[in-house]
């Protein structure tokens, strides 16, 4: 269907013509659509179509309470849920004045590390299938559902959790947790060289990805490009290490970064975060179990519970990019004003539509995924 | 000119007509095409029921690319009224048989988002609905679930009468129109002809007419047969 207030256009006499993709298309990411100007195969001008998933987050969440917002928080980014609790319940634990304590703190890492795995393993997949390679999809999915049972094991939720409230989290960890979360990594670290043979070095993956959809540092800079898709580019910018929040500080881990911008350095960065989130997690596997003590600062009645004046702005790095909450309160019991600044619309769109000029229009596809949009988050 | 498509009435003679029906139902609900049209958050609940760890597929079920060789509709979550637009297209361009999947809470009355501005509540005022599968999100284990339970109704549709809702949507077309007109305003018109094709499959009753679709006959031209003509 054509998008909303779509007006046909008179041309002369060109080659130039039309092609929608999306919304429901098996080459696009979710509920997502692209309008595409062609000459033969070569793209000429490509323009979003967003707001098939809007459904007014922000003004949802005026109308609810503060511990209500928690259930809706999640469900901004699917793939990839956890940073958006965390997010929400830092900055209103700023305007509160508490913090949770640390032992809290550790667990809310490795939940964040967790989630970037899982969400790392279904981009593997998914940006595999648009150059036509369909085995690394099966794996990154059934290597995900090995990271969800883990989710699942200590949240009690396979996708959405809901486990952080605002001053720590909401259950301790079950026993031996622990050590599945090791088997499991050791796990994943052995299927290190699989992927590496059926996708990162297999010469049909590469020749398709190598200098497909490239940006330059200062391209990357001006559409404001975050996360790995800038770090692809060269520059290692990390909220995890320049703005360091929770207990990222006390961690060692590597910034991986290639120079080429293009999709085949986008998906080498996934690639090296994954195995810097399995050595993040070795640390917390170490350290955990010395770190005693609560796990949540206690909130009055959450049923009546006003947040005092104030506002407060937090920021995580998502598996996406640089993830922010903007939460304002006006002493009442539910937030004045809340902003997302997600890191898809960025993405989805503008970097998107300046990528897709001049390229080829099989190469659309992988394009979208290798920049790993959300469109749940671009449309909130 | 109006030109009336011809209806050849058939009667059923056979006796062992119910064999044949038996048999074609069997073979419908053995084999399933599906197009899931990933509105919402349930979508990412399918790569895990469609690959390798529940494996769709053993029930005989596989993704379509297209609405126009698909069976199944699968509405996976919430939709937005720009995104009910395109799902009621798609579904119209499917051939009947036909059946719907609504996933996740969202479909069945709105979910989490029952105050939003933006999203439709009920998706079966806007088409009939033969399962759904309730949960925020629900597991592949219940979508599993859910797929074999509409297979038991398409094969047990004669005794219980429960895997034709498709017929619904023709029987009581003025329903469903009233409803999108309400959401989309009163010019609403898809492509297709509804009620050409109830005449032809015979599906026509009372309520297929009714004050919406005589407001959609006010700017809708009917579906002809085109002439062939050689030059």
């Amino acid at each position: 269907m054509r998008p909303e207030n779509y007006q046909a256009v008179k041309l002369g006499q060109s080659n130039e013509y039309e092609i929608f993709i999306g919304p429901n298309h098996p080459g696009i990411e979710g509920n997502y659509a692209f309008r595409l100007m062609l000459d033969g195969d070569i793209v000429v001008s490509g323009k979003a179509d967003a707001g098939y998933l809007h459904r007014g987050f922000e003004k949802l969440m005026e109308g609810r309470l503060w511990i209500q917002n928690l259930a809706i928080v999640p469900r901004i980014c699917v793939p990839d849920p956890a940073p958006m609790e965390v997010a929400y319940s830092m900055a209103v634990e700023e305007i509160m004045g508490i913090e949770a304590p640390i032992r809290a703190q550790w667990i809310r890492t490795m939940q964040l590390e967790l989630s970037r795995v899982a969400a790392h393993l279904f981009t593997f997949g998914g940006h595999a299938a648009t150059t036509g390679m369909y085995t690394p999809m099966f794996w990154g999915v059934a290597d995900r559902d090995l990271v969800l049972d883990l989710f699942e094991d200590f949240t009690g939720g396979r996708v959405y959790s809901i486990y952080n409230i605002p001053g720590g989290v909401r259950r301790e960890l079950p026993p031996e947790f622990l050590q599945k979360l090791s088997n499991l990594l050791d796990y994943l670290e052995s299927r290190q060289n699989d992927y590496d043979n059926l996708l990162f070095t297999n010469q049909v993956f590469v020749d398709r990805a190598k200098g497909c959809g490239a940006l330059t540092q200062e391209q990357a800079l001006e559409l404001s490009v975050t996360g790995p898709n800038l770090r692809a580019c060269g520059l290692a910018y990390d909220v995890r290490r320049d703005d360091p929040y929770l207990v990222y500080d006390e961690l060692e881990f590597d910034i991986p970064i290639q120079t080429a911008g293009d999709a085949y350095a986008r998906i080498l960065v996934r690639r090296d975060e994954l195995f810097q989130s399995i050595r993040i997690l070795r640390q917390i596997i170490e350290r955990l179990p010395s770190i005693k003590g609560k796990i949540r600062t206690p909130i009055p009645n959450p049923l009546s519970w006003n947040v005092r004046k104030g506002e407060a702005y937090a920021r995580v790095e998502s598996s996406k990019g640089e993830l922010a909450y903007y939460v304002v309160s006006d002493g009442g019991d539910k937030p004045y004003r809340v902003h997302v600044r997600g890191p898809s619309s960025m993405h989805a769109v503008q970097t998107l539509e300046f990528l897709a000029k001049g390229a080829r229009l099989e190469d659309v596809a992988q394009i979208m995924f290798s920049l790993d949009a959300c469109p749940p988050e671009v449309d909130r | 000119m109006k030109k009336e498509l011809k209806i050849i009435q058939k009667e059923r003679t056979n006796p062992l007509a119910h064999v044949f029906d038996d048999f074609i139902s069997f073979c419908q609900s053995k084999s399933l095409f599906m197009l899931h049209y990933c509105t919402g958050c349930g979508a990412i609940e399918l790569p895990p029921a469609m690959t390798s760890r529940f494996d769709m597929e053993r029930l005989g079920i596989q993704p379509m690319v297209t609405p126009r060789q698909a069976d199944i509709l699968l509405i996976t979550g919430y939709v937005s009224i720009k995104t009910l637009k395109r799902v009621i297209l798609t579904y119209e361009q499917m051939q009947s048989p036909k059946y719907v999947i609504g996933i996740c809470s969202c479909t069945v009355n709105g979910g989490m988002y029952w105050q939003s501005y933006a999203t439709a509540k009920k998706l079966n005022e806007y088409m009939p609905v033969d399962v759904y599968i309730a949960g925020c999100m629900p597991r592949p284990e219940a979508v599993m679930e859910g797929l074999q339970r509409l297979k038991d109704n398409i094969r047990n549709d004669k005794k219980e009468h429960k895997g034709s809702a498709w017929k619904d949507y023709f029987n009581r077309y003025d329903y469903y129109l009233g409803n999108q007109q309400a959401l989309f305003g009163d010019d609403w018109q898809t492509p297709t002809d509804i009620i050409a094709e109830a005449k032809l499959y015979d599906l026509e009753t009372e309520e297929t007419y009714g004050k919406h679709t005589k407001l959609l006959e006010k700017h809708q031209t009917p579906l002809l047969p085109q002439e062939m003509r050689i030059k």
